[in-house]
């Protein structure tokens, strides 16, 4: 159906930009299918074993992931590079190991019975985050992000307390997967931890990288591509993950950079120049 | 009467190897400080030490009469250390003008507030003024990726400029510039003189110092071995051995 495709996409854009929020301070996340899983059945839980409205228990369950990331991202921050790749990875795979053994959430066999999203409610929060994002990229926020992901030491010795930024990005982009997760399995009715295991963390990281790194449109078209692309040979279903493979070695041998590799200036002098150096303006901010 | 900036008995050890080893001296308000001495003297551990990149093994640094020996690294910057560096390092995906406006105290404190707090206009002529002051205004817009050897250097101090600093540590500013380049920046960091509290100028070659700086410190593998007046010092023969005789060598 036409609606699943729309909320499919809708989804793994949320999830794309819930890597991308936490690669804007320089990490890379494998742990968001962790985070996404912990949106989804804890939201799930509080709604059938307790009736509450999935409105009302995702706001706090956002919170719990957004508390839940930034404090693992704490030791995980101390690590770099390929190290710190490998602690999402773990936090992926034991956020799978802890569903699949506790039984009040079901276990192995899954959680049923889950209801209440509709495909407009992904449109909107799609809407809202990335308006969000957008309004971001023009705001010295994001100078203070990018310069914190370009040389970590540099951004510190002007003053900057990188440890405080990359945590609360990480923290926001888990609270992101985790709001993901929850409208997910709302929409799904019946999940089970496999929907949620390191594969999820890898897509999600591959939407961005293919899409392109440095913008929030590129993580937008990366998902949006890797989601309906494998549905045009819909017909052949056990070639999916064949082509999806190869629509990744070609997108990497011809675009390593992504599709869209550019970054969003946060400010532009343009014609001040010409009238500061014409003498026509004497800010009182000046320095000297 | 505080010092713009009080090293006391400085040591910095890795592992068996002793970079720094009990480094005093004081930098008074007002002054430009010259530290010289051979390469692996220890000049830029020091001034990593100072602007907080590495925690030093022992003694105490105070700036402007505060012990900042503990403090952590970001906090450096905040209070009013900057610095640049000796292997340039810009945000060259940035354009010039982002580079100077980045280092904004107001946003620096509260990244996450400057969402709502931003005034472009204001701030883009504060940097504007801060990047004609290094002669590098034109390429406001162009990216810092782009400049060349010498204009990325002045970049660097217009950056470190942006953080309001009291003091300005320089990394070797010149190093790999030709004469009218080096002519030129002498002029420029004699300028900043009136905006900064004090200066301390790392430099390998003397005679960049040499009438510039109001007083010499030299190290030799790590080691003070001589602190005064640039004519006196560049006499005592301590540093002729150390310094002057190996650099002529070269």
């Amino acid at each position: 159906m036409i609606q699943d495709y729309l909320f499919f996409t809708g989804i793994n854009v949320l999830l794309a930009w819930s890597v991308y929020i936490i690669l804007m301070s320089g990490s890379l996340s494998f742990a968001n299918g962790g985070f996404m899983a912990l949106g989804a059945y804890a939201t799930g839980y509080l709604t059938t074993t307790y009736g509450l409205d999935l409105w009302l228990v995702i706001p706090p369950v956002a919170l719990l992931a957004a508390l839940f990331g930034a404090l693992v991202s704490l030791p995980a921050l101390r690590t770099r590079g390929v190290y710190l790749i490998l602690v999402t990875i773990g936090i992926s795979i034991c956020m799978g190991v802890g569903i699949e053994s506790s039984e009040a959430l079901g276990g192995v066999k899954g959680m049923g019975g889950l209801v209440g999203t509709e495909p407009w409610h992904v449109f909107v929060l799609v809407g809202v985050v990335g308006l969000f994002l957008l309004i971001v990229s023009y705001t010295p926020l994001q100078r203070i992000l990018d310069a914190v992901r370009e040389d970590e030491y540099v951004a510190r010795s002007l003053g900057i307390n990188t440890t405080y930024v990359k945590v609360v990005s990480f923290g926001a982009g888990a609270a992101l997967a985790a709001t993901s997760g929850a409208l997910y399995a709302h929409y799904l009715i019946f999940i089970r931890p496999e929907h949620f295991n390191v594969m999820m963390s890898l897509f999600m990281v591959l939407y961005v990288i293919l899409g392109g790194v440095n913008n929030l449109w590129g993580a937008a078209l990366g998902a949006t591509i890797m989601t309906l692309a494998p549905e045009f040979i819909r017909g052949m279903a056990e070639w999916r993950p064949t082509v999806f493979g190869l629509i990744i070695i070609l997108l990497l041998l011809v675009r390593p950079q992504g599709l869209l590799a550019f970054r969003t200036r946060t400010a532009r002098a343009g014609t001040r120049v010409a009238k500061w150096v014409q003498g026509k303006l004497v800010p009182g901010g000046a320095a000297s | 009467m505080k010092m713009a900036l009080s090293l006391t008995n400085v040591c910095k050890r890795f592992g068996g190897v002793t970079a720094l080893d009990g480094v005093s001296f004081d930098v008074a308000h007002g002054e430009l400080l010259g530290l010289v001495g051979p390469n692996g003297a220890g000049k830029s551990v020091l001034v990593n030490v100072v602007s907080g990149f590495y925690p030093l093994t022992t003694g105490s640094i105070l700036v402007d009469g505060r012990d900042v020996t503990y403090a952590p690294p970001h906090h450096f910057g905040r209070l009013g250390i900057a610095r640049t560096f000796q292997n340039i390092r810009l945000f060259k995906r940035m354009s010039v003008l982002e580079n100077v406006l980045v280092a904004f105290p107001r946003h620096v404190r509260s990244p996450f507030g400057s969402i709502l707090r931003w005034n472009r206009r204001a701030e883009i002529d504060h940097a504007l003024a801060l990047l004609s002051q290094m002669r590098l205004v034109e390429k406001a817009d162009q990216s810092a990726g782009s400049l060349a050897y010498g204009e990325a250097r002045r970049l660097e101090i217009a950056r470190a400029l942006a953080t309001e600093p009291k003091l300005l540590l320089l990394d070797e500013p010149a190093a790999g510039m030709n004469d009218r380049e080096t002519d030129e920046l002498r002029a420029d960091i004699s300028d900043l003189r009136s905006m900064l509290d004090a200066i301390v100028l790392i430099e390998h070659n003397v005679e960049f110092l040499r009438g510039l700086s109001d007083r010499l410190v030299v190290l030799d593998y790590g080691r003070m071995i001589a602190d005064g007046v640039p004519d006196i010092v560049l006499k005592i023969p301590a540093v002729v051995e150390a310094y002057l005789g190996a650099a002529e060598d070269a």
